[in-house]
């Protein structure tokens, strides 16, 4: 299997001075092979969300290395990192994910238009995610006319609509009821296993990480324990 | 399209900001257009009365002449300069003039002044001597008819009909000369140097208690079908006279305070502009602002998902540029609708004198295809400058900074 994102000693600390520096992310090393559905598991603090945010480029690491594809993102700044992120990873976030503004179906365009894709090829790409979404006939709502549950699928759709190597979620069921959420994950777990896509999530629910395939425990910062499933 | 239709969107997420910023750019366009409107119906009301008074669009001298007002320094050759003159085609009207310093005595009271001796039926088209006349008779050619100014003619305890004896010195001899008048009309200017000091009769009279030919003139004024060929240096006029004999000088040379008051006054609507466009455009920038800081979760979400750094500057600008046009819109048709009022209605002056110039009448406002290009045109361009800064703060954003912070 080949590693679609791997970090090596990956530190992030904040603050300069020894005393009060807070270690939140501390030499870790992982590896996510392709077509994984991989959980970071851990308590509020441990470090899920920056472990996160240094694998998509969000956040410079302090030391060591993010390597997507064979790409050392950490050295990547600017318009080159936005393009990589564009282009290689789609983003699910705990909430507010959309822009208000904007329709379902908009926002699931949004990032094609950043791409370049032509408005026919957008056009049909997004009626096929609302329809593997389950959400066809509510791609004219805007956000706030949608439930929790259907604004995250409309995020799942917009992070997979641009066909990137690897979806990061944190904590993406964090402000859903757990029906909710489950059903979210279970939409995730059925598109990983249908497109072979891979997906790493952020969570500290049990009956959430008992979906996942690999789940990663990480405890101050560090990785306690790292299993297959 | 989609950029621009997100940015159409966001400006109407806070629709009361929005509209606040819209009356502060549109207000203030509105503003100058109505202050360059009052500007320019002023500057128009400014020269009619240099040049309408008795000053002319140009007038023609023997050169020195002006510095002080000698009548040695008369033109020989007045037959041949008209001659000129009727032939130009851009000139509405010219009269001729001879002028000395004179003793204007009365039975009971004596003062210095100003005599002009005027062409009657020229001068009608030329200068406001004739509409001055208070009470009694323009000048028709008589040999003894005399016009003078009302507060002169009560300085002289005068009135209609009363005799009045000038006392100047001829030209060339020097020796003094007397003539007897009588007192055809009363003239009010309401400029205060011609109402004190000038008395007004026949050129023919004139010339011949000044002891000077037909043919000698001291002046010529002219007025031209368009005013703004005086203000044109190379106009056949200018070019013809102006020699080491005879100079032409347009009222702007003739006026070199009022030119410059006129100057002021055409940098007055730039530096009103300036002034109440940097007023808007930190209006502009802090509404901008207070829209990034609402948003930057947002701004946080799109840069994660790929939004490059400058297509984030691009989105604040089509906003920017959005807000300016719709302003610029209202700004346009508020500014018609001032515009057309003060156009209409005018701004009252009462009688006031301005620089030695009468303003008797109202200041109306005037249209100028500017207020409509230009000024629009520069508040988009600083709106949009204005925009730059927060636009700038917005593509800096830190995407894993901004999701934390705001939830």
């Amino acid at each position: 299997m080949t590693a679609v994102i791997s970090t090596f000693e990956v530190c992030r600390y904040f603050g300069d001075d020894q005393e009060t520096m807070v270690k939140a992310v501390d030499r870790v090393s992982i590896a996510i092979e392709r077509g994984e559905f991989t959980a970071i598991v851990g308590p509020s603090g441990s470090g899920k969300t920056t472990l996160l945010h240094l694998l998509g480029g969000l956040d410079n690491p302090t030391s060591g290395s993010v390597e997507l594809s064979g790409t050392n993102i950490a050295d990547m700044s600017g318009a080159t990192l936005s393009d990589f992120r564009r282009d290689h990873i789609g983003f699910i976030f705990q909430a507010y994910n959309l822009i208000p503004v904007f329709s379902a179906e908009e926002n699931i365009e949004y990032i094609m238009l950043l791409q370049g894709v032509d408005a026919s090829e957008r056009k049909r790409r997004v009626a096929d995610m609302l329809q593997q979404i389950g959400l066809e006939g509510l791609g004219n709502r805007r956000p706030n006319k949608l439930s929790g549950g259907q604004q995250q699928r409309v995020a799942i759709a917009r992070a997979m609509v641009s066909r990137p190597q690897i979806i990061l979620a944190d904590e993406p069921t964090a402000n859903l009821d757990s029906k909710n959420g489950i059903a979210l994950l279970d939409l995730m777990k059925e598109l990983n296993q249908q497109s072979k896509m891979t997906f790493v999530f952020s969570t500290h629910d049990e009956k959430i990480m008992s979906r996942a395939s690999r789940l990663i425990h990480m405890h101050d910062g560090e990785i306690e324990l790292d299993e297959l499933r | 399209m989609l950029t621009i239709k997100l940015a159409f969107r966001n400006l109407f997420r806070n629709t009361r900001r929005t509209i606040l910023t819209v009356m502060l750019i549109a207000l203030s366009l509105t503003a100058l257009i109505a202050v360059d409107g009052v500007m320019r119906g002023m500057l128009t009301l400014l020269v009619e009365n240099v040049t309408g008074t008795i000053g002319g669009d140009a007038q023609i001298h023997r050169v020195g002449y002006r510095e002080n007002l000698d009548v040695d320094l008369f033109m020989e050759n007045a037959a041949e300069i008209e001659r000129t003159l009727q032939r130009d085609t851009s000139l509405k009207s010219y009269s001729p003039r001879v002028m000395s310093g004179a003793m204007i005595s009365s039975s009971y009271n004596v003062a210095a002044g100003l005599l002009y001796g005027i062409d009657a039926e020229r001068e009608r088209s030329t200068s406001k001597v004739e509409r001055a006349v208070l009470r009694g008779e323009y000048l028709a050619g008589g040999d003894t008819e005399l016009l003078i100014g009302h507060s002169l003619a009560e300085l002289l305890e005068v009135d209609l009909g009363d005799r009045i004896v000038l006392t100047l010195s001829e030209t060339i001899t020097g020796e003094l000369a007397q003539a007897l008048f009588r007192i055809s009309g009363i003239l009010d200017f309401g400029v205060r140097e011609l109402d004190d000091n000038f008395v007004f009769i026949n050129i023919a009279s004139a010339r011949k208690t000044l002891a000077m030919t037909d043919q000698q003139t001291h002046e010529f004024v002219l007025t031209f079908l368009n005013p703004e060929d005086a203000e044109n240096p190379e106009h056949g006029i200018f070019q013809q006279f102006n020699n080491t004999e005879i100079e032409a000088l347009s009222w702007l040379d003739l006026n070199k305070e009022i030119s410059f008051i006129i100057e002021i006054m055409a940098y007055s609507s730039l530096m009103i502009g300036a002034i109440l466009f940097l007023l808007a455009s930190l209006g502009v920038i802090n509404s901008i602002f207070m829209s990034i800081y609402e948003r930057i979760y947002e701004f946080g979400v799109i840069k994660a998902i790929g939004t490059r750094p400058s297509e984030i500057v691009r989105l604040i600008l089509w906003e920017a540029l959005l807000l300016a046009l719709i302003s610029c819109v209202i700004g346009m048709l508020l500014g018609f609708a001032v515009g057309s009022w003060t156009a209409a209605n005018g701004i009252g002056l009462g009688e006031i004198e301005f620089s030695g110039i009468a303003m008797d009448n109202n200041i109306l406002g005037e249209f100028h295809i500017s207020q409509f290009t230009t000024f629009p045109f520069f508040a988009v361009l600083l709106t949009l400058a204005a925009a730059l800064y927060p636009a700038r703060f917005a593509a800096k954003i830190v995407p894993s900074e901004a999701l934390q912070r705001s939830l």
